[in-house]
């Protein structure tokens, strides 16, 4: 006795959805293709860990990471979230696909930061009353390793910190990625080329370090925060602390990112610049 | 024809429901007359006057409901009780969404969205009342329409730089504002050069050499052909001009238009100097845009490349006159610039006689249809007719690619290019393109190049290889 | 830091009007495009609106009037009698709804209502001879709206007539209407059979003075509160008062019981007659609106629609900009359901002063607030959301007490621009009753109308001229 036959359901129609990426995956996103594996997914964003890099795939209303790749509003969040950790997707070509989404990236965008020139003075007046610490988190020793022009009192100092606290991305892994950050793109404002040559300094092994010692995606991040690459609402506060925009607004909106994440990036940046100052 | 009046006591309905119920039972074929409501004394006396046995419904009161039917027999009654039940229980329609009427005007879009930037393309006739609109609720402006009235474009760039707004346009083919390419724009990426263009093929053309050159831009803000005249004064360009220095990230501005009126070219030119971002002029017909470009990228310290081309293979070529099918007014003017040094007059309208580059996107080929980047039909007509003119050499030709232009324009043209150059001219495209382009800008000049056109990305070059192919198959200068 | 640094510094978000291909152009770049559904403005519009535009003063007056609109707080303070109240009125004087009307252009429900005031006045005997004095041009016939007053439907107002005295807590405006009579067979649907007199005089007798003693003994009403509230348990304003008529009740309750010095069958009387009628706010829910009327005309270069008000043969516009001038149109018909055997061909065309309450953000433009209203227009409860979600596409603002539940209590949209309805092609979206055309009749349905779109391109038109 042979079964009725079934009609198969049809798979899911492909769609290409366009998106737009950040410079600093474009070798990554546009290079040959290879294999991530999936983080995690939400209605927000698909973590994608190639190894030793990380991607986002996260929609227009999530905070834009410099490792994301921005779908559009109305991109199929229920597909999104139904990819489940473990999977699988593809990366390259100037694709990301995998079951039943591919995204094609249409545009890029620049995470570098490039900040008007500004003074000390009125840098410090600009960070005054800004909050430049995380409570349970001893900055002290990387302030002071900055202030030194020291690279290996960055490193050991940045060391202790990787890895403290909870969440993807660990509370003290974002104060030291805004302090990285900050030192880096208020450095360059400030004009104090030896305080960024420091961190230069130190890149390669903090990086290795990171690794070792933090989730993979927080060690990405760290990696971009070295090169002054940050979150769309850290930027904006950085800007703003060089002369474009309101430094109230853009602090408050930075520390609304994420559950802790914000406060400890705005505080992180906070600590930059005052160090930088200390040094001046 | 009978009656009946009934009363149900305690049945109670709101007197909406009972007036639309009426209404369902006055369209029954045989129904005379009909009321349903509540006792009420005004409908009880109603009922009366309808001249139903009112004693029927003696004793009803405001809460009791009252049915009349006057109906042409036993059947109809039937019919109207069952229509009667269904009006008067039926479930309402799923409510669906809250969802309101599209926004009908730019103040309402900018209301319900977090728009930054107006993009208009209405008749240039109704544009000012939306521009008006756009600025007071803080939104810059890109017209892209032309035909807007020269002292309506006046006031509007007024009351912008009042607001510190920017109004690009009106007739502002091309602006990229942070990536976002606005109008007919190519795919650009994000590099170091910040552009102000009054013309937008222009701005086209430098970004395709450019991007050919690896460089990318900030912004590419338009500033519509006007604004360089006399009457309006270089307003948007001063204000774009000092945003852009002002800027971090544009480490060097290129203004980009045809030839302004000298005082105002005067004013730009002092405006540029006075930037403390390295501010390179380009007003065509002084140079060309390639010429342009190769300031940039000289002052960028980027080696100028061997612009992109496809060579046709060379064949033998007819003799006859260079005609140019343009769709940029731009590109047309940079070719004929290029080609009048080299072959004397060159003609810019449709003639039998001598040279002639046309540019089709101009007001008189483009009423009631959309610009020849889209829809190609003239201009893919001239193509024919001129394949078929012996007395043509040489067909010049632009192809625009990017964001707004048509999808496949090569499909297009390939069978028309190919009857060109089997009837022996020769067919040259100067190919406006990037790399990003959602057409495939080498897919594109492929398909061209295939068909037996040489294809060039340098509009520049395009032009001298015309004239180099005219003088070597017509022995010399005319 | 400019707006044009800010741009350079964030993305492009693009509010995309015209060619659907540009706007198609940047969704292909991942980019956020917001569209809309443009149109071009009402065909013999497009020079005035340029010059209204051009003028760069129309947005800020529109503000101004809006602002005076929104800032009156109307409290009813008395009830008196038209004649002792009511600027210029007098004996001979009968003020009717909508735009200025004579006799012979008169709809039949408006004569209907002057035939049944001059016989409640004395003045006439009967219907016949009314209509000769009428005819006879013995009577002066007046817009309610030139008396600081409204009336609904007929809104004819004559000497004797109690009249409710609406002043603005927040300024000084006062504002009057009539008392409202019920439903059915009365005379501001033009029915004057003798128990249309009868109640009237009743009203005159016993209703006014024994309202009017309670206010006074009690102190003043304030009545936005009571509307706000009442929007909140299902009323629109307009065609359903149920809700505020119990809150005034409430309000009205204790002065009626030891307030009035009157026969307690008098108290009982009136206390029954307003709850009796699930209308008796409307009248004074329109003087509060004809207060904000009042209050935002008169601002120079304004196109905020100060009254739309009918008359049964012409619809009226006045725009705050364009000081007295009344732009009218043929008064349209009503689209609606009837009572009884009542079809269309029994229906006035549109009328009443009652669409104050939609020049104010309410009825009409407050639908979605009131979702057993709905039947009237024939369709759902969502289509009558999206009427009122419509009407912010022709308003300049959200009103502040005026909220609507369904729309997470978002203000009803208020103050009508009438550059914006010539602009979108979006006509006001009035509910109304609907009068019998036979002088006599009453009431024989409900529905909804649409303003006439030449009013408000007339109006736009001359308030340009205006601008010259």
């Amino acid at each position: 006795m042979t079964a009725p036959a079934v009609e198969q359901a049809a798979p899911p129609a492909l769609v290409e959805v366009p998106a737009v990426a950040s410079l600093a995956v474009r070798a990554l996103v546009a290079g040959r293709r290879r294999r991530f594996g999936v983080l995690g997914a939400s209605t927000h964003a698909v973590w994608l860990d190639g190894g030793h890099d990380v991607l986002v795939l996260s929609t227009r209303d999530a905070t834009r990471l410099p490792n994301s790749v921005e779908l559009p509003f109305d991109a199929d969040r229920a597909l999104m979230a139904s990819i489940p950790p473990g999977d699988t997707m593809q990366v390259g070509g100037g694709f990301v696909t995998g079951g039943p989404l591919t995204v094609r990236v249409v545009r890029w965008w620049d995470p570098r930061l490039v900040l008007a020139p500004v003074a000390p003075g009125v840098l410090e007046r600009r960070l005054n009353g800004l909050p430049g610490e995380v409570p349970g988190i001893d900055s002290e020793p990387l302030a002071c390793a900055i202030r030194a022009r020291c690279p290996t009192g960055v490193l050991d100092a940045a060391t202790e910190l990787l890895g403290l606290g909870d969440g993807l991305t660990p509370e003290a892994d974002d104060m030291v990625a805004g302090t990285l950050a900050g030192t880096r793109c208020l450095g360059h404002a400030l004009g104090m080329r030896r305080s960024v040559a420091a961190l230069d300094a130190v890149a390669p092994v903090l990086m290795a370090t990171a690794m070792a010692r933090t989730t993979t995606f927080s060690a990405a991040l760290l990696r971009h925060a070295l090169r002054g690459e940050v979150a769309a609402p850290a930027a904006a506060f950085l800007r703003a602390l060089a002369g474009r925009g309101d430094v109230v607004a853009a602090h408050t909106q930075l520390r609304k990112v994420g559950h802790s994440s914000g406060r400890a990036l705005a505080a992180g940046i906070v600590l930059a610049g005052r160090t930088l100052i200390a040094t001046a | 024809m009978i009656a009946r009046v009934e009363v149900q006591p305690g049945r109670y309905h709101d007197s909406v429901r009972l007036m639309q119920a009426s209404k369902v039972l006055q369209e029954l074929p045989g129904i005379a007359d009909a009321l349903v409501a509540m006792g009420t004394e005004l409908n009880l006396s109603l009922l009366a006057d309808m001249g139903f046995d009112a004693d029927a419904a003696a004793g009803a009161g405001p809460n009791d409901l009252l049915l009349a039917v006057r109906a042409e027999n036993d059947q109809v009654m039937e019919a109207a009780r069952l229509a009667l039940e269904a009006a008067l229980s039926a479930k309402p329609v799923a409510s669906g969404g809250l969802d309101g009427p599209e926004p009908r005007t730019v103040g309402s879009v900018a209301a319900r969205s977090d728009a930054n930037v107006a993009l208009l393309s209405m008749p240039g006739e109704h544009v000012f009342v939306e521009a008006m609109d756009a600025l007071d609720a803080g939104l810059h402006v890109m017209i892209f329409s032309d035909n807007v009235p020269l002292e309506q474009e006046i006031a509007l760039k007024a009351a912008a730089s009042n607001r510190g707004l920017l109004v690009m346009g009106p007739d502002c083919g091309t602006a990229i504002v942070g990536g976002v390419g606005l109008g007919f724009a190519n795919a650009m990426q994000p590099g170091p050069v910040g552009i102000v263009g009054a013309s937008g093929t222009g701005i086209q053309e430098l970004c395709c050499l450019l991007d050919d050159a690896d460089v990318g831009v900030t912004h590419a803000l338009g500033t519509g052909s006007r604004d360089l005249s006399e009457s309006v004064g270089a307003v948007s360009t001063l204000q774009a001009l000092s945003a852009l220095d002002t800027h971090p990230p544009t480490e060097l501005i290129v203004v980009i238009s045809k030839p302004p009126a000298a005082s105002v070219a005067a004013r730009v030119r002092g405006a540029a100097a006075a930037c403390s971002t390295p501010t390179v002029v380009t007003f065509m017909g002084e140079t060309t845009i390639e010429e342009g470009a190769a300031e940039v990228l000289m002052r960028l310290g980027v080696p100028e490349p061997a612009y992109r081309s496809w060579d046709s293979g060379g064949g033998p070529v007819r003799q006859g006159t260079i005609r140019g099918l343009f769709s940029g007014g731009t590109l047309r003017d940079e070719a004929r610039f290029i080609a009048m040094a080299e072959v004397g007059e060159v003609g810019t309208v449709e003639t039998a006689d001598g040279h002639c580059f046309v540019d089709y996107g101009d007001d008189e080929y483009t009423k009631g249809r959309a610009h020849p980047m889209i829809d190609q039909t003239v201009r893919l007509d001239r193509l024919a007719a001129a394949a078929d003119d012996a007395t043509i050499g040489v067909i010049l030709m632009d192809v625009v690619l990017g964001y707004g232009a048509n999808p496949d324009p090569a499909s297009e043209l390939t069978p028309m290019i190919q009857r060109a150059t089997d009837a022996g001219a020769a067919v040259v495209v100067s190919l406006c393109g990037t790399r990003g382009d959602p057409q495939g800008r080498d897919e594109q000049a492929a398909a061209l190049n295939g068909a037996g056109a040489s294809v060039w990305l340098s509009n520049a070059a395009a032009a001298r290889e015309a004239v180099r192919v005219f003088a070597a198959t017509n022995g010399g200068t005319t | 830091m400019s707006d044009l640094d800010q741009l350079l510094d964030t993305e492009a978000s693009v509010a995309a009007v015209g060619t659907e291909m540009l706007a198609a152009a940047i969704d292909q770049q991942g980019a956020a495009v917001h569209r809309a559904d443009w149109q071009p403005p009402t065909p013999g519009t497009a020079a005035a609106l340029a010059r209204l535009a051009a003028g760069g003063s129309t947005a800020e007056a529109n503000s101004t009037a809006l602002t005076r609109m929104l800032a009156v707080r109307p409290q009813l303070t008395d009830v008196s009698t038209a004649i002792e109240v009511i600027p210029g009125m007098t004996e001979r004087t009968f003020l009717h709804a909508g735009p200025p009307l004579e006799w012979e252009r008169a709809s039949g429900p408006t004569r209907g209502a002057l035939i049944g005031a001059l016989i409640y006045e004395g003045l006439a005997a009967d219907p016949s001879e009314a209509e000769a004095i009428a005819a006879a041009g013995e009577i002066e016939l007046s817009p309610c709206h030139h008396h600081s007053a409204v009336g609904p439907m007929a809104g004819v107002t004559s000497a004797s007539m109690p009249v409710a005295v609406v002043e603005d807590a927040a300024g000084d405006g006062v504002a009057y209407s009539t008392l409202n009579e019920g439903l059915g067979k009365v005379l501001r649907y033009g029915a004057f059979a003798a128990e249309v007199i009868e109640r009237l005089r009743w009203m005159q007798e016993v209703l006014g003075p024994v309202l009017g003693a309670a206010l006074r003994s009690r102190g003043p009403i304030g009545l936005q509160s009571l509307i706000a509230q009442a929007l909140q348990m299902g009323d629109d304003g307009h065609n359903r008062n149920r809700a505020v008529t119990s809150l005034f009740l409430r309000e009205i309750g204790g002065a009626l019981v030891d307030g009035a010095d009157a026969p307690v069958t008098d108290r009982k009387a009136v206390f029954e007659f307003i709850d009796g009628n699930d209308h008796f706010m409307l009248n004074l829910v329109m003087a509060a609106g004809k207060l904000g009327s009042d209050a935002a005309a008169g601002v120079a270069a304004s196109s905020l629609v100060t009254v739309m008000a009918r008359n049964g043969t012409d619809f009226g516009v006045r725009l705050s900009g364009t000081g007295d001038a009344w732009f009218t149109a043929p008064a349209p018909p009503v689209d609606g359901l009837y009572l009884g055997a009542f079809t269309e061909d029994d229906a006035s065309p549109d009328i009443g002063d009652s669409t104050i309450t939609e020049t104010v953000g309410l009825g009409g433009f407050a639908m979605a607030a009131a979702p057993a209203i709905v039947g009237f227009v024939g369709g759902t409860a969502a289509g009558a959301v999206r009427r009122t979600l419509a009407m912010y596409e022709i308003t300049l603002g959200e009103h502040p007490a005026y909220q609507i539940p369904m729309l997470e209590f978002r203000g009803t949209p208020v103050g009508i621009d009438a550059a914006l309805v010539v602009r979108t092609g979006i006509r006001p979206q009035i509910n109304t009753g609907v009068a019998g055309k036979v002088p006599g009749t009453g009431m024989v349905g409900a529905g909804l109308v649409e303003a006439p779109m030449e009013c408000f391109t007339e109006g736009i038109t001359a308030l340009a001229e205006r601008l010259e």
